[in-house]
């Protein structure tokens, strides 16, 4: 799946008319410069509801295969740019963006854009566990039927694998039928995952996926993202330092919606080079 | 970070040791140690025996009427036996000639009493309501609660329970003035012609009458339960968590995917919940059904659009010739037709309970089901 995405990425021509277009000065790239390697870039990214702005002038770039991290103090922006590469905030009222968001060379900000199609490409795991009023099985299948993903017959093997992959099959393989909801948060969260999983993401949004749950589901759902990591991109907005330092490659600074710093995870913590970073992950603020 | 915290003094270890070194010196006791147990019994005071008269008086109301009931039905059952519920002739008798006595009642010469077509007429015309009725108020429930902005949400909200509290006779004059004959003349034609001639939609083909008759009376029912269900299915909806219909979304399916995969099944214990409440009204609404009924008695409706009677509106319009039945077996008829009523209503009550509990085993959250 991997290869496949990379070589539709990479259109060489595309390239070409990126490396005319203007770059932007302050452009926070993560490491690599490599365009195949890119998944997702942001330029110039102005993002508000009504008359008030949230984010305004970010502009990063995202490698394959990592886990971004975005700290920042509540009110930062992190959610509402989060949000906005799937497109969540359409609904909201008075919303508008600026700029551009491009995922695998694909404006995101386009009336054009298959926007069922984005999402499946780009999912989401929530704050807290969000399963769907069916029986276990059919909230792994609820995303890979909706896109008609795989044939009736496949539907036993893809249950098994996603709930596999989380961990979970030895604990529900006896009540796929059952409600989700008996499970505990934490295999909850689990089960939201697996159904995010069925559908081949290439990226996957956390938003502040582990708050609700208690340090040994926290655990366990860390170490899936980094098993997952270099087949899927996370970008996990989180309040605990402790969890960005553990589980990120890159880490981002939102501060009062800008992206104020982003780098390799271990220089953020131990090197920060502005102020407002070293104040923030130093645990003076937030 | 951490090492700030560590630094300062917390005072629970201190208590954790006296707690512990207590402990330990009560385990050093030979008796048992003391088991505390809250009193649960609070002392019998006026406010405990009110609200305990209160709540069982829904009961014994309850209890009262259908006691009652029976008690008034009992020389029409004994009269009418099984037959009532099977056959369709309704006539009262002969009151001119000398009353006799069967089975130990006496009844007017000639009386007989068959409640089939009404029990079918009431239970037909409240199920054409709800087809419906059932769909116009979910779609309804679903635009104001999903899709309007609040304010405009809020004023349909009022105007919605403004449509509830209208009194039933002005459904029913509207139905026999307007609505009833509008139907007949320009839209009920157009069914009766191009309905083809299978199961079912037979029903739809033939004589399309003046207006009053089975369709027109569900119609107007269901103009008048769609109030109920719609503003009973908004709250429902409101209740569906954000989070989860947000969820739907995130991961590609459409809105109306979200609508029919997440929030139907989410509230759908409600729902059914909502429709028995609107049934219930269409089963006992008298006063809009006997002003567009047309009151037949003693057929079944040969189409849709035929003349029917239900059992509450039969009840309404025969109650003055039944009193002048001089040995009561009229009145009792309608006790009887009454009951039957009630057994229907409760019928239709206790198929939803087990159809919400069908629906909330597989895959409801806890506590849902009723």
């Amino acid at each position: 799946m991997t290869d496949e995405s990379v070589s539709q990425a990479a259109k060489p021509e595309e390239e070409y008319m990126q490396d005319l277009a203007p770059r932007p000065v302050e452009s926070a790239s993560t490491n690599s410069t490599d365009p195949a390697r890119t998944v997702i870039e942001v330029s110039d990214l102005t993002v508000g509801f009504g008359k008030t702005t949230i984010i305004s002038g970010v502009n990063l770039t995202l490698t394959r295969g990592s886990i971004v991290a975005l700290i920042g103090p509540t009110g930062s922006g992190k959610t509402t740019f989060l949000r906005s590469l799937n497109r969540m905030n359409d609904k909201v009222r008075g919303y508008f963006a600026g700029g551009s968001i491009r995922i695998d060379d694909q404006e995101v900000l386009s009336d054009h854009i298959d926007l069922l199609e984005l999402r499946r490409r780009v999912g989401m795991l929530f704050q807290r566990p969000n399963p769907f009023p069916m029986s276990i099985r059919d909230n792994v299948l609820a995303g890979v039927k909706a896109h008609g993903l795989a044939r009736k017959s496949e539907h036993d093997r893809i249950v098994r694998e996603n709930l596999e992959r989380v961990g979970l099959w030895n604990a529900v393989s006896g009540r796929l039928h059952d409600s989700p909801f008996r499970l505990s948060g934490g295999q909850q969260q689990l089960l939201c995952l697996a159904r995010s999983l069925a559908v081949q993401p290439e990226v996957l949004l956390l938003d502040e996926p582990t708050s609700a749950l208690d340090p040994i589901s926290v655990e366990s759902v860390e170490k899936l993202l980094a098993d997952l990591v270099p087949e899927i991109t996370f970008i996990v907005v989180t309040h605990s330092l402790a969890q960005a330092k553990r589980i990120s490659d890159h880490t981002m600074f939102f501060y009062d919606g800008r992206l104020k710093e982003s780098g390799p995870t271990a220089r953020i913590f131990e090197d920060p080079q502005q102020p407002e970073t070293q104040y923030y992950v130093s645990g003076r603020m937030g | 970070m951490a090492g700030a915290y560590r630094r300062r003094p917390f005072p629970l270890p201190k208590g954790k040791a006296a707690l512990a070194s207590d402990l330990a010196s009560r385990t050093e006791e030979p008796q048992a140690p003391r088991v505390f147990r809250p009193t649960t019994k609070s002392p019998l005071g006026p406010v405990k025996i009110a609200s305990a008269a209160s709540a069982v008086a829904p009961l014994l109301a309850l209890l009262a009427i259908l006691a009652i009931l029976i008690h008034q039905a009992l020389p029409a059952i004994k009269f009418n036996g099984v037959g009532f519920f099977i056959h369709n002739v309704w006539h009262p008798g002969n009151f001119y000639l000398q009353p006799q006595t069967t089975n130990g009642v006496l009844h007017p010469a000639q009386a007989e009493y068959g409640a089939w077509a009404i029990i079918a007429g009431t239970v037909l015309s409240s199920l054409i309501a709800l087809v419906i009725a059932l769909p116009a108020s979910l779609g309804a429930a679903l635009v104001v609660s999903k899709l309007l902005g609040p304010r405009v949400r809020n004023a349909l909200g009022v105007f919605l329970e403004l449509l509830a509290g209208i009194p039933s006779v002005v459904f029913g004059l509207w139905g026999t003035l307007t609505i009833g004959p509008l139907l007949s003349r320009d839209v009920y034609p157009i069914f009766a012609k191009h309905m083809p001639d299978v199961i079912i939609l037979r029903w739809f083909r033939g004589s399309t009458g003046a207006g009053e008759g089975l369709l027109t009376s569900g119609i107007i029912l269901a103009a008048m339960i769609i109030p109920i269900i719609a503003s009973t299915s908004r709250d429902l909806f409101a209740q569906v968590p954000k989070l989860t219909e947000e969820g739907a979304e995130a991961l590609g399916m459409t809105r109306m995917e979200v609508t029919t995969k997440v929030t139907l099944p989410w509230v759908s214990a409600g729902i059914i919940g909502a429709t028995v409440l609107g049934l219930a009204r269409a089963l006992g609404e008298t006063m809009a059904v006997a002003m567009v009924s047309g009151s037949v008695l003693g057929t079944l409706p040969t189409n849709i659009y035929a003349t029917f009677n239900t059992i509450a509106a039969t009840i309404v319009t025969t109650l003055d010739s039944a009193l002048i039945d001089g040995t009561g077996l009229a009145v009792r008829t309608l006790a009887e037709a009454a009951l039957a009523l009630m057994v229907v209503t409760l019928l239709a009550n206790v198929g939803a309970r087990l159809l919400v509990r069908k629906v909330s085993t597989t895959a409801l959250p806890v506590g849902r089901g009723v």
